[in-house]
């Protein structure tokens, strides 16, 4: 006899959805009855067939990308290489642009909580709050991080070591014979901002060169920003001999800023910048950059996704990733 | 101060109960266990005292303030949980400082506190190495070590051992009771295994479906379990539960199972609880496997007609230092704990005495302790 939901809702005299929901081990059925439909299940060997499955656990093949801003070309590199893994995945992406407003996250979590959307991914920005932690744990929603970080962490997170970045564009500059090097960093990337000066002290040091406080050039993190940090940083008593941009749109500013001081790169600053793409490929020369692997990094956290959405144990909660550093002619001494 | 009180707390997912208004009074500095079978809503009154689950109905008070609308972050509560990751790329060091480093605590008061956490866990060695060079109960300590350095009032433990193997598990146990003694603070600590519960809890809270069902020392869960699913659920093997009637002849009072057994209630407990009432009615008789004896060996009782039963060796498991006799008479099967020298064989028919200081009966409508 081939049963269906609705002859086991009927035996044990319960409603269809809580008979899909014990079968489906979905939280909100007690432990005898859920005990009752599976034992009859098992016993006339009950398969709910694909589609059913699908409608009662009103699967909607989207995924939610909450990205933190989307201003910069990395944010572009990270939509476009979530979108690919999503689509060969079988999912379609909605984009929620938080413009790192905890308002409008909050805001767009209904989608989740909805379920307009089988999970999220969430890329960059602050620290995961509580509220993400509630959403994934007492909402029952696949959650992912990307380049987010988390004091509980109890969320798949698939992040870049940024202290590795800064780390190899540091000790490059030094052993290109830099000595004063200059740090440009975005204010609004907190803790991830912190790990990349970790990296650069920690390279410092390890050449006995003292961390020199005014060298580093905490910012908004806009092209402008980039464009006045150089011109603070060319005013000092002991001006810079390089300089390490620790995102894309602050590269720019600063190689502008160069620039149009009549300054040469690489002749007069060594320059080692953030972001391999069209904004930063356009300068000659052409820059040496800490390049983040977003391919990867997108492609690990729809495989996190779509695993935990199968109900597979995920093998390790958190996936780091190296960034590479791209030599080129700005950071090399002719 | 960090009492914990917890005031008709119900938990509603729909119209589904998960917590049902349960009251709680957890003392300062206590070890507080949460058990119960899977679903019992463990987990989920635990994330309502971390601030991670709304609650539906009643409050909550942390040091005698209402905590309902205080985010997790302002409770002064640090939270381990089973599936509890390391940053990978991050050092032992770096990764119980994170937490300090994101509250902009002043370096040297970090220092001071990963110093001081790594001492009590002895993990000082091991502060420089990445999360991949350390055992599993190494990381569980370093898990716990992030939770330390928060100096919270309160520590809330949900399942935090489950996924260590068996030895580690027994072994981390130890050290966690140990910890809390030298942290003095109070934890809550959920887990569904009533041996860890029995081990390492001050009280012990057992929850079904929801509902509270007894909160007590282990010892007098164990003794004086209030019902059938206390008496059962605590001890292992579990507790035997036999149907039966109370039969009065003359000035006496048996539990009669049925004609399978007849066991004479001792006097003392028939002047204290309320067993003339139940005169000709059904309840139920259990008795600990530990309390059930092979009438061959000598025990600090004697075994008479009134409190032994002759029964058929099924199966006999020896255990190393003692043995278990799963024993059956007409319809009634029972496990019996019994000393290694017994001579008892499968197919034998022994004689079994019954302890009658540790015997229970339950009401078998209500299922409620009679005594
Ligand atoms: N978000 C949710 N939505 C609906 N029901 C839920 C939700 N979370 C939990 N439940 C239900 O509430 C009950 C209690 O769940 P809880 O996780 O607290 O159990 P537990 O005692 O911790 O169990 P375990 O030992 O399996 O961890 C269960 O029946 C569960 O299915
Ligand atoms: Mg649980």
């Amino acid at each position: 006899m081939q049963l269906t939901l609705k002859d086991i809702a009927r035996m044990v005299g319960v409603a269809e959805s809580t008979v899909s929901r014990a079968i489906n081990n979905k939280p909100g059925v007690g432990e005898d009855t859920k005990q009752k439909i599976l034992s009859i299940a098992k016993q006339f060997n009950y398969r709910p067939n694909q589609l059913a499955r699908g409608l009662a656990n009103k699967q909607t093949n989207m995924i939610a990308l909450f990205i933190a801003e989307m201003k910069s070309p990395s944010a572009i590199e990270i939509i476009s290489s979530i979108e690919k893994a999503a689509n060969q995945a079988g999912y379609q992406v909605i984009l929620c642009n938080i413009n790192h407003d905890l308002a409008k996250e909050k805001a767009y979590l209904e989608l989740l909580d909805t379920n307009q959307v089988d999970g999220a991914i969430f890329a960059g920005g602050q620290l995961a709050d509580e509220h993400l932690i509630k959403a994934s744990l007492s909402g029952e929603n696949k959650i992912i991080l990307l380049n987010r970080l988390t004091e509980e962490l109890l969320l798949p997170s698939v992040i870049t070591d940024n202290s590795r970045g800064t780390y190899l564009a540091t000790e490059h500059l030094i052993t290109q014979g830099a000595q004063r090097i200059a740090l440009l960093t975005d204010e609004n990337e907190s803790l991830i901002k912190e790990e990349k000066v970790s990296g650069y002290q920690k390279a410092l040091e390890e050449h006995a060169i003292a961390y020199n406080q005014n060298l580093v050039i905490d910012s908004q993190g806009s092209r402008e920003a980039g464009y006045h940090a150089f011109l603070e940083l060319i005013n000092l008593s002991d001006p810079p001999d390089a300089f390490l941009a620790t995102n894309d749109l602050l590269t720019v500013g600063l190689v502008e800023a160069i620039k149009m001081g009549g300054y040469f790169i690489p002749l007069d600053f060594l320059l080692v910048g953030y972001g391999d793409n069209l904004l930063t490929s356009i300068f000659d020369p052409s820059l040496t950059v800490v390049k983040e692997p977003y391919q990867e990094l997108g492609q690990k956290a729809v495989d996190f996704l779509t695993d935990s959405l199968a109900g597979k144990k995920l093998a390790e909660m958190i996936v780091v990733l190296d960034p590479v550093l791209k030599i080129r002619k700005s950071s090399i001494k002719n | 101060m960090a009492n914990v009180t917890l005031k008709n707390v119900t938990k509603k997912f729909g119209d589904f109960v998960a917590v049902d208004s349960q009251n709680l009074e957890i003392i300062d500095k206590e070890f507080l266990v949460l058990v119960g079978p899977s679903g019992c809503g463990k987990s989920t009154t635990l994330r309502m005292v971390a601030g991670l689950e709304e609650i539906t109905e009643g409050t909550i008070e942390i040091g005698d303030k209402v905590v309902n609308d205080v985010p997790p972050k302002d409770r002064d509560i640090a939270m381990v949980f089973q599936n509890y990751a390391l940053y990978p790329h991050m050092n032992v060091y770096d990764n119980m400082a994170f937490g300090l480093k994101l509250r902009k605590f002043p370096k040297e008061e970090i220092e001071r506190r990963v110093n001081d956490a790594a001492d009590i866990l002895g993990i000082q060695p091991l502060l420089d190495r990445k999360p991949k060079q350390l055992s599993g109960g190494q990381r569980q300590r370093v898990a716990l070590g992030r939770a330390i350095v928060r100096e919270p009032k309160v520590f809330l433990m949900d399942e935090p051992l489950s996924n260590l193997d068996a030895k580690l598990r027994v072994q981390m146990r130890t050290e966690l009771s140990k910890l809390h003694d030298r942290l003095q603070t109070t934890v809550i600590y959920v887990t569904h295994d009533q041996t860890e519960a029995m081990t390492m809890g001050d009280r012990i809270v057992v929850l079904r479906d929801g509902v509270i069902q007894q909160v007590a020392d282990p010892l007098s869960l164990y003794n004086e379990p209030k019902n059938v699913f206390v008496a059962g659920f605590i001890g292992s093997p579990a507790m035997n539960f036999l149907d039966a009637k109370i039969v009065q002849e003359g000035d006496e009072y048996y539990i009669d199972g049925h004609g399978t057994f007849k066991i004479k209630i001792p006097e003392d407990k028939i002047e204290k609880y309320s067993v003339k009432d139940y005169v000709d009615k059904e309840v139920i008789f259990g008795v600990r496997p530990e309390d059930v004896v092979d009438a061959n060996i000598t025990h600090d009782f004697d075994v008479t007609d009134y409190n032994s039963f002759v029964a058929e060796v099924e199966v006999v498991e020896p255990m190393g230092s003692e043995i278990y006799l799963y024993l059956a008479e007409k319809d009634h099967q029972m496990i019996a704990r019994v000393e290694a020298e017994s001579k008892a064989q499968v197919g034998d028919n022994i004689t079994l005495g019954i302890d009658l200081r540790k015997i229970h009966i339950f009401d078998a409508e209500t299922e409620e302790v009679i005594f």
